[in-house]
């Protein structure tokens, strides 16, 4: 039988290949790389998709998310691509926050920048956990809003959320600090013991906290007269 | 290689004086930044291709008469011989006055002896109104024109040239209409339009009686040997001694050459040469995918209705009914191959292919009623038949040039699949690459 | 100074044959030379390109005027090629632009940014351009001196550009440009990049009073005819996520769309009424669902006639045969017979009957203005099949009729007005005046009854006993399953004029409207 393609025999490929092809090439396969990392960690840490927030599974999920981020190199703009990933489900399976705000915030805590703006106003989710354990010399801005325990375990870093917040912001938190430019939830700074917290809006309430500082609209409402330290 | 023997100056000559004073005409193509009347073209491109052409249009509107200028000139008959041998489509046609009849003085005598019509026996055939034939009629000319055969009392004339011109009016409101089988079989189909009201003022100054394709004394001497019983090769011979006279008589009076039967069989010879470039082909293979394709069915069929829902409701398999006939790619190379050689191209690329599709689709294609109702509405120059082919094409167009290289890199894969390479075809979303993985699949 | 065109026409004659064949041969008329401004070379109207000579003029000095002709050619051939293609399109990025930067000169601007970066970086890679040699000679300023140090990374050329605003470059390097898929997500991250610089460009030119030129054309409604256009909205309404987008989308473009020319009832009638976006939506949404023009009948006329002749064959009956074509042979072979057949003949078309739309706007059903209402939508797509028959629509409009929430419109063939009533919103409680339908059913003969509504009417009896005595053919479309629906079925099942159909999917209406449409035609009253 005739090769019904024979005119097209020895044709060969004449795509001229641009530094962008490179760029976008280089940009797919760290998303891919990373994206294995954060399938490794729910695989490890949410057999059947549920996982409880509680701090013995926080410290665990971390661990295993920065072994799976090791030997990666990425930027600040490829952690705000796995965000975005994250909201696709044709690129993601399933998303859940929590691990995924851990993940992330283990990506932001071993970026090579000092200072990484995330861009999430486009995004629908909203991520918990992000900022865990930002350590001194890092300041994360994020753009847009976040979920719950942001910025927990805060290490001595900067975070600025351009945005609202929600609950039990910056709890367990050391030192460092939290800029909240709009509202913020419940147990805010529950079971912090250094650092500030600074919120643009208002804050719905606040948890037990043992030290540190914490601002309303410019305003120190904690220590204060109507607040004290708690001691557990 | 294109012939260069200045055959296309002779032809681009028949053009302009036709349309300089026999046809009256807008340009309504433009290719190649050369400005054509799109039913003229098409009917120059049929006489030297030896196509059948379908041409539609209203009343009065020079739907015959072009045919009839073009037929004339490039087969050098006069203008009364083809008036004489044209059929005209009604209901009361017999086989007997389309293609010959008893001898009756031989079959009082009892001996079967057939005279021939002249439509029959000269190359250019001519049907007026063919949608008004019966079906059984349509289907006897389209038969004999496909072969060249014609049949009648157990004797057989054998065409070695033919054109078939057919007019009709506009298909809804005929009393038959060309069944799809039929219709099918014409390569192209143009549209007669109105010239606008300044030509057809110029049109209804001209004389009706000086008509310098007409010479009776031609007419007679050509009828006189149409009419008598030598074989058949014989009185080819012999017609063709009185066009070459018509011919020499033509180049005197209006200073146009028609052409000879060894020139217009040299010329089909190099049509057939013209080579078709990479992108005219692959683009080609991605039109007769999309009218061929189903993903749920495996191919287009008229009784399957196309699934809401599909993958490829994108494409335009998902607006049409039925599928591409192979009669399809024989005509758009044909006409591609006929018009890159007019132009003097050395090759048919894509926009030959892009000038020819949409005629030689226009007629094919059943679209559905709900693509239909979108774009009736549109605003347009053509008939709409012509319109959806034309806005197809550019559809398809536009995923070719989007897709080009990786289309030529997966054709050019396949090709090394297809000798048994170990090679991984290329994906992609076009019916193309589905089409392209059951060629090699089946080959293995 | 007056610049001599001659030698650049010859230029321009050239080229365009090769800027052609590149491209495929794109289906655009001959570009022409014109006097036009140094800063800008290339203007494009209504597919046509106008070349400036005096750019080409000042620019023959820095490089070769034929080189500079093709990448000008090739710049503006593929915005018509590959971005935008289309007004739709075009429409699409500027809405996703619009969300990002929530302003509109901001949006427009970031918009043509988006499409000369893509049309560009499209000509570097798939065709052998100059427009790298161009851009090195053209000004780097604000936005234009980024986009020239993006083209530097990602095109691997040297533009002469400064290495400044390097983030931003690093940005807009990682955006896939040429993905027509990712298009709307990638208009959006490169607007929110360069949003600073825009706004600092708007500043500069409110203070000057005069726009920054785009040396390679500006984009605008001018680059579109009024039939693009029109398509554009048409396929643009229906792909917007909802009412709003193209709502919005529509207001921010009122007054180019006016300029332009383009009315609400189509295109090319001049500056007409202002626009209403809500009714344009929903009047090129419903040009998305169309029934084909009913086509003239043709009827038996009910006697046989001679009509065709057959080869006789022994035993058929000899009353028929054709002396004349059987050449006075009675044989097989050689004789023919009549076939006679009922003539044909043009029957009267019916005129299609007018059709009254009763529509529900109580305050359960969705307000046409805020979200896409499919009540709204189904009346549209019967309106539209009616006019496009020539026939009249009449619109009942009710909420709470009786305390004055009704809008009567009598048989009418405006579209506008149609639509305005069919769209208008009163948000209150359900009951009909039926002394008004009956009003208008007086005003046509026998005209078609579509009524849409979630039948939650509290005179329901009323009009099951109003409907029980006429003979019209009503078609009753009613969203949810209630005591109320039952009742209404109940009440008119012996009706055969009467169809009722339940809609779970609200997606549905339009098709059971048209559907029932295609019925009734098909069969005579």
């Amino acid at each position: 039988m005739i090769n019904p393609f024979q005119e097209f025999k020895g044709r060969t490929s004449r795509r001229r290949e641009i530094p962008l092809d490179q760029i976008l090439r280089s940009k797919e396969e760290t998303l891919s790389r990373i994206l294995r990392g954060y399938e490794n960690l729910l695989k490890n840490e949410a057999k059947d998709l549920v996982w409880l927030m509680q701090y013995s599974t926080v410290i665990k999920a971390y661990t295993i998310a920065e072994e799976g981020i090791k030997g990666i190199e990425y930027t600040a703009e490829d952690i705000e691509e796995f965000c975005y990933a994250l909201d696709k489900t044709d690129q993601i399976p399933y998303l859940i926050t929590g691990p995924a705000g851990v993940y992330i915030s283990a990506l932001c805590n071993h970026a090579k920048e000092e200072e990484i703006v995330l861009r999430l106003q486009d995004l629908n989710v909203k991520i918990n956990l992000l900022g865990y354990r930002l350590p001194e010399g890092k300041r994360l801005v994020v753009e847009g809003n976040v979920g719950d325990f942001t910025g927990i375990g805060l290490d001595g870093g900067e975070l600025v959320i351009e945005g609202s917040a929600k609950n039990y912001t910056g709890a367990g938190m050391k030192r460092g600090k939290i800029v909240v430019k709009n509202n913020i939830g419940f147990n805010t700074g529950h079971g912090m013991t250094g650092g500030e917290i600074v919120v643009g809006g208002r804050i719905k309430g606040l948890g037990k906290i043992v030290g540190g500082k914490i601002y309303e609209r410019e305003h120190l409402i904690f220590p204060s007269e109507e607040m004290k330290p708690f001691f557990f | 290689m294109v012939s260069k023997d200045g055959y296309q100056e002779k032809i681009r000559r028949i053009y302009g004086f036709i349309s300089e004073n026999l046809y009256l005409n807008r340009p309504d193509l433009e290719i190649k930044g050369e400005y054509y009347n799109s039913a003229l073209l098409f009917g120059i491109l049929t006489a030297i291709y030896g196509g059948k052409e379908l041409i539609i249009g209203e009343p009065g509107l020079g739907k015959t008469t072009s045919a009839e200028y073009v037929g004339c000139l490039l087969y050098r008959y006069p203008l009364g011989i083809i008036w004489g041998s044209e059929v005209s489509g009604h209901p009361e046609q017999t086989e007997e006055k389309i293609v010959g009849r008893p001898h009756l003085g031989e079959l009082n005598k009892g001996n079967e002896v057939v005279v021939w019509s002249n439509f029959v026996q000269i190359p250019v055939k001519i049907v007026d109104e063919i949608n008004r034939l019966p079906e059984t009629k349509q289907s006897m000319i389209l038969d004999g024109v496909d072969r060249g055969n014609w049949e009648y009392l157990n004797e057989i004339l054998i065409n070695d040239e033919y054109v078939l011109f057919a007019t009709a009016n506009y298909q809804d409101r005929g009393t038959n209409t060309i069944i799809a089988p039929l219709v099918d079989r014409f390569d192209v189909l143009v549209e007669s339009r109105h010239p606008g009201p300044n030509i057809a003022f110029q049109i209804g100054r001209k004389s009706r009686l000086d008509n310098p394709l007409r010479h009776p004394e031609f007419e007679r001497r050509f009828h006189e040997v149409l009419r008598t019983h030598m074989p058949y090769d014989e009185k080819v011979r012999r017609l063709e001694e009185l066009c070459d006279l018509f011919g020499e008589y033509l180049m005197e009076t209006v200073g146009v050459e028609g052409l000879k039967n060894e020139e217009r069989q040299g010329i089909r010879e190099e049509l057939a040469k013209v080579p078709v470039d990479l992108d005219a082909n692959a683009f080609l293979r991605m039109v007769l995918a999309e009218f061929s394709f189903c993903h749920r069915y495996g191919q287009k069929r008229s009784v399957e209705q196309c699934a809401e829902g599909c993958h490829y409701t994108g494409y335009i398999c998902h607006h049409v009914k039925n599928c591409a006939s192979n009669r399809l790619p024989t005509s758009v190379i044909g006409y591609s191959q006929a018009l890159a050689w007019f132009l003097e191209d050395e090759e048919v690329d894509i926009e030959h292919v892009r000038v020819v599709l949409p005629f030689t689709l226009a007629h094919r294609v059943q679209w559905r009623d709900s693509y239909i109702s979108k774009k009736e509405g549109e605003g347009r120059n053509d008939p709409l038949q012509i319109y959806l082919a034309k806005e197809a094409t550019e559809e398809i167009f536009q995923r070719y040039n989007e897709q080009r290289d990786y289309l030529l890199e997966a054709l050019s894969v396949a090709y090394q699949a297809f000798e048994g390479e170990e090679v991984t075809p290329l994906e992609g979303d076009h019916p193309l690459y589905e089409e392209i993985k059951k060629d090699i699949g089946s080959r293995r | 100074m007056k610049v001599d065109l001659k030698p650049m026409e010859k230029i321009l004659q050239k080229v365009w044959p090769r800027a052609r064949e590149k491209h495929l041969y794109p289906q655009l008329p001959t570009p022409q030379l014109v006097e036009g401004g140094e800063e800008v070379a290339l203007d494009i109207k209504s597919k046509k390109l106008q070349i400036s000579a005096s750019f080409l003029e000042n620019i023959k000095v820095m490089m070769d005027p034929e080189e500079a002709v093709e990448a000008v050619l090739d710049h503006g051939i593929a915005h018509y090629m590959y971005c935008p293609w289309d007004f739709h399109t075009h429409l699409t990025l500027y809405s996703e632009a619009k969300k990002a930067l929530k302003d509109k000169k901001m949006a427009q601007k970031a918009t043509s940014y988006f499409l000369d970066v893509v049309a560009n970086t499209y000509c570097v890679k798939e065709r052998e351009t100059k427009l790298p040699e161009l851009y090195r000679r053209l000004p780097k300023e604000g936005v234009q001196g980024v986009l020239a140090s993006l083209y530097q990374k990602i095109w691997g050329v040297d533009l002469g550009a400064d290495e400044e605003h390097e983030e931003k470059v690093r940005r807009l390097a990682r955006i896939p440009y040429l993905e027509k898929r990712r298009w709307r997500e990638s208009i959006k991250k490169f607007a929110k990049v360069i949003e600073d610089l825009l706004e600092e460009e708007l500043k500069a030119e409110q203070g000057q009073d005069r726009k920054a030129p785009n040396p390679l054309g500006e984009h605008s409604l001018d680059n579109y005819s009024l039939e693009e256009i029109d398509r554009g909205l048409r396929n643009f309404a229906s792909t917007v996520q909802d009412l709003q987008e193209f709502k919005e989308t529509v207001e921010d473009l009122k007054e180019e769309l006016n300029e332009r020319g383009y009315a609400m009832g189509g295109m090319g009638r001049g500056e007409g009424n202002p626009i209403d976006a809500d009714l344009l939506y929903y009047m090129k949404l419903a040009e998305n669902y169309t029934l084909p023009i009913r086509k003239l009948p043709m009827e038996k006329s009910g006697d046989l006639h001679p009509h065709s002749h057959s080869p006789w064959e022994v035993g058929k009956p000899f009353q028929d045969i054709d002396p004349w074509t059987s050449f006075g042979k009675i044989m097989p072979g050689l004789t023919q017979t009549w076939v006679r057949r009922e003539g044909e003949v043009y029957g009267e078309m019916e005129s299609t009957p007018d059709c009254l739309i009763i529509i529900d706007s109580s305050g359960s059903m969705t307000n046409p203005r805020e979200r896409l209402s499919y009540a709204v939508l189904g009346a549209a797509c019967a309106c539209n099949a009616y006019l496009k028959n020539e026939a009249r629509v009449a619109v009942y409009n009710f909420s709470d009729a009786f305390r004055g929430n009704k809008l009567l419109l009598e048989f009418s063939r405006q579209r506008e007005a149609i639509y305005r009533a069919i769209c208008r919103y009163f948000g209150g409680g359900t009951a009909l005046d039926l002394e008004d339908v009956a009003y208008l059913l007086r005003q046509a003969d026998h005209p078609d009854i579509f009524i849409i509504t979630d039948m939650q009417i509290t005179n329901l009896e009323k009009l099951i006993e109003f409907f029980s005595g006429i003979e019209n053919r009503v078609t009753a479309v009613h969203l949810g399953h209630n005591v109320h629906t039952v009742r209404f079925r109940e009440g008119l099942k012996k009706k055969r004029n009467i169809s009722l159909f339940p809609v779970r999917e609200k997606e549905d209406i339009p098709k059971i409207v048209l559907g029932k449409i295609r019925e009734y035609w098909a069969s005579p009253l």
